[in-house]
């Protein structure tokens, strides 16, 4: 009888110790972008920094002036995203060479908010828990990732988990709202064909130089391909977002001579945190069988442990 | 046979000078989350959109229900390996475990932003597996419930004693009802933990490009959950030393001493994996002249002092020793779990192990402190409460001073 719960031991430490080198055999399929998925490709090269983007972002989407100009800046000229910016043009001059840079949700192919919030308040269109309640359905395949703030608890794992410090949180409200880019999805007009029957970014749709033009990730892809092979003196060869991370829904080309790390963008491994995280979590679990299974062993061991001593003693325990 | 017969009530004033500072602790915690309740978490915290979770998750749900795994660790000794003489550390073990979840839990409660949607948490069609953090909150919930019957026997058995008829009869029926039960919720009082407290290492995997490179790897969850071992054999020696100072507990040098051979295992484990993950993936580049190599450096020690006192006659013959050797361990689970947590977390992330620029710093508010001091003085002020007033803790027969009660 020993032997035999001995040897349930050993199992159960020979099963997780598999389970623990095993990751990479288990690891979860990496997500492919959707067939529909719409994004935005910004090109730093083409931007004067005049942020019209910015206030046409807040217009849209109804977002008050930055606290810092509440308090009497002269401009509404948040430094970075935050609870009231959606939006944001950065200039970097890291490295002497002065760019701007748009930082807004990069819509990830994979994203790690999405698989970290725990009741699917971000969610990817159509793919949620529940359809947000409003004008349109939610139509899956459009790869937007979007917030549902009748699930959010606030627990902020997103932002633990978002690469890029997308999600932004209302630290001074009683009842705190996580504030992201959806791409304006509340614009996007059934009535109208292509992308823009899905959302219409107010940031594209200003942008006086073409520096964010928004559409179909894949033409976006192959447009910002394009534009590099026409000038490759001009552009740096990598279009970021094409596989960073898992890939994102927005693109980003530079300068022949600036690396991406310059813009702020961070440098990540083609598989997603995402894909890591869930492939090392899962395994263990075995879709659920081993939980079940250990259960039900340990209750049967304890329970007879327990007969026994019962038996031996004369008396409960 | 039955080392719980002789559990007994401590007696004793309620309310004396100890119990009021407790109190007062927890008053002045409590007035500061009813301020954040009515201004939000940004006015009473330095938590920013970069320090998001400031110290109220790594210290608060992190290293508190690390300290409560000792009830886990005492019923993995004492009903799955069946070794009956550790019976007497379980109670006061379990009531340690209870006491410092429904702490865990109980801070979750005012550090989510919109915690009146969490009544959706047991709603199991909402419930997303990919999120490592569901999982804790789900288990952590349903095990502090698990927590709380486990620490029942007790109650029913208080009641059983007590003056009152109708609480007598209520004790005398329920009692041995509950018994009966009592294997499936043991079992479940192991599975849980051993889910979340992996889990709580799987929580930090996704954040892989903020977390220094020595803090995070695949081995995550196993960390965790040796080190939450660890923490909670550490918890209970400490526990019965002052449960022995204070009440004259009993305190069997030999069994804490065998318990804490088993803890030097775990400690080794530990290292072992550490280490041979370091060296595996080739991470020793990163060792060099600079504060990580010295924080991971004190973490080692931190484990390996302790692990290998446990083993030394000399340590395992002396209280006092032992029980230095067991708050070593405490420190060094509080300290892997908040360094990974935090002091190693950079929201911009790192480069070849160098913090990359960023616009954010922390270091935890007055607010924050006060109520993560606040909500650890109420749990011994619970504890304490329990203690006297039901039969938790086993005394020396040969030490007791009123045995008419036992």
């Amino acid at each position: 009888m020993r032997i035999s719960r001995r040897d349930l031991l050993k199992g159960a430490v020979a099963a997780g110790a598999a389970a623990a080198v095993s990751t990479d055999a288990q690891a979860r399929a990496p997500v492919p972008a959707r067939p529909n998925a719409v994004g935005m490709l910004f090109d730093s090269t083409l931007c004067v920094g005049c942020r019209a983007c910015q206030q046409a972002c807040k217009a849209a989407n109804g977002l008050p002036p930055d606290p810092a100009h509440a308090a009497g800046g002269v401009y509404d000229a948040p430094a970075d995203l935050n609870s009231s910016t959606k939006n944001v043009i950065k200039l970097m001059s890291e490295g002497g060479q002065t760019q701007f840079m748009k930082q807004q949700c990069m819509h990830c192919v994979d994203p790690s908010c999405v698989s970290v919030c725990m009741m699917g308040a971000l969610h990817k269109e159509g793919e949620g828990k529940r359809s947000l309640p409003g004008a349109r359905p939610e139509k899956a395949g459009t790869g937007i990732v979007m917030y549902d703030k009748a699930l959010c608890v606030g627990c902020r794992y997103c932002q633990i988990g978002c690469a890029f410090n997308v999600p932004k949180f209302e630290w001074r409200d009683p009842l705190p709202l996580i504030v992201k880019c959806e791409l304006c999805r509340h614009r996007g007009d059934e009535k109208k064909s292509g992308p823009l029957a899905v959302a219409n970014p107010a940031c594209c749709e200003v942008c006086p130089r073409g520096a964010v033009i928004y559409g179909e990730r894949e033409a976006l892809l192959a447009q910002a391909r394009a534009r590099v092979a026409a000038r490759p003196e001009a552009y740096n060869a990598h279009v970021y977002g094409a596989t960073e991370g898992g890939g994102t829904q927005v693109l980003y080309l530079t300068a022949k001579d600036v690396a991406f790390t310059q813009l702020g963008l961070p440098s990540l491994p083609e598989e997603s945190s995402a894909s890591f995280s869930e492939s090392v979590s899962h395994a263990p679990y075995l879709m659920g069988v081993t939980p079940v299974a250990l259960y039900a062993a340990m209750a049967f061991v304890i329970h007879r442990n327990q007969k026994r001593d019962a038996h031996t003693t004369g008396e409960g325990q | 046979m039955s080392a719980t017969e002789h559990a007994r009530p401590m007696g004793g004033p309620l309310l004396d000078r100890n119990m009021k500072v407790l109190l007062v602790l927890f008053a002045v915690a409590a007035l500061v989350v009813v301020y954040r309740f009515a201004t939000g978490i940004g006015p009473v915290s330095n938590m920013t959109d970069g320090y998001t979770w400031g110290i109220w998750e790594p210290v608060n749900v992190v290293v508190f229900t690390g300290i409560g795994a000792g009830a886990f660790g005492v019923g993995l000794l004492c009903y799955l390996l069946n070794k009956g003489k550790y019976h007497a550390l379980v109670r006061p073990a379990v009531l340690v475990g209870a006491v410092s979840y429904t702490l865990g839990a109980s801070s979750i409660m005012f550090a989510l932003g919109r915690p009146w949607n969490a009544y959706w948490l047991p709603y199991a069609p909402y419930w997303n597996l990919s999120s490592a953090l569901l999982e804790v909150a789900v288990c952590v919930l349903a095990y502090t419930i698990v927590l709380w019957i486990e620490v029942l026997p007790s109650i029913l058995e208080g009641a059983a004693a007590s003056r009152y008829p109708k609480l007598q009869a209520l004790g005398a029926s329920l009692g041995p009802r509950l018994q009966k039960l009592m294997p499936y919720v043991i079992a479940l009082a192991i599975l849980l933990p051993t889910m979340h407290q992996s889990s709580l290492g799987g929580l930090m995997l996704i954040a892989g490009p903020k977390i220094h490179p020595l803090w995070h790897n695949a081995l995550l969850p196993t960390l965790f959950l040796v080190s939450c071992l660890s923490m909670g054999y550490g918890a209970v020696v400490v526990l019965v030393n002052l449960l022995n100072v204070t009440w004259k507990a009993r305190l069997d040098q030999e069994l804490v001493a065998g318990m804490s051979k088993v803890n030097a295992g775990l400690l080794i484990l530990y290292l072992v994996l550490r280490l041979g993950e370091v060296v595996v993936h080739g991470k020793l580049r990163y060792l060099g002249a600079n504060f990580a190599t010295l924080l991971f450096l004190f973490e080692l020690a931190l484990f390996a002092a302790p692990a290998v006192m446990f083993l030394l006659p000399a340590v395992q013959r002396d209280r006092g020793r032992l029980f230095g050797a067991a708050l070593l361990t405490l420190a060094a689970g509080a300290f892997y779990r908040v360094d990974t947590y935090l002091t190693m977390y950079r929201p911009s992330g790192w480069t070849d192990g160098v913090a990359n620029a960023a616009g954010w710093n922390y270091f935890p508010s007055m607010g924050e402190m006060v109520v993560t001091v606040g909500m650890a003085a109420v749990g011994i002020a619970v504890f304490i409460f329990i203690s006297r007033a039901f039969p938790v803790v086993v005394v020396d027969e040969t030490r007791a001073s009123n045995p008419s009660r036992s």
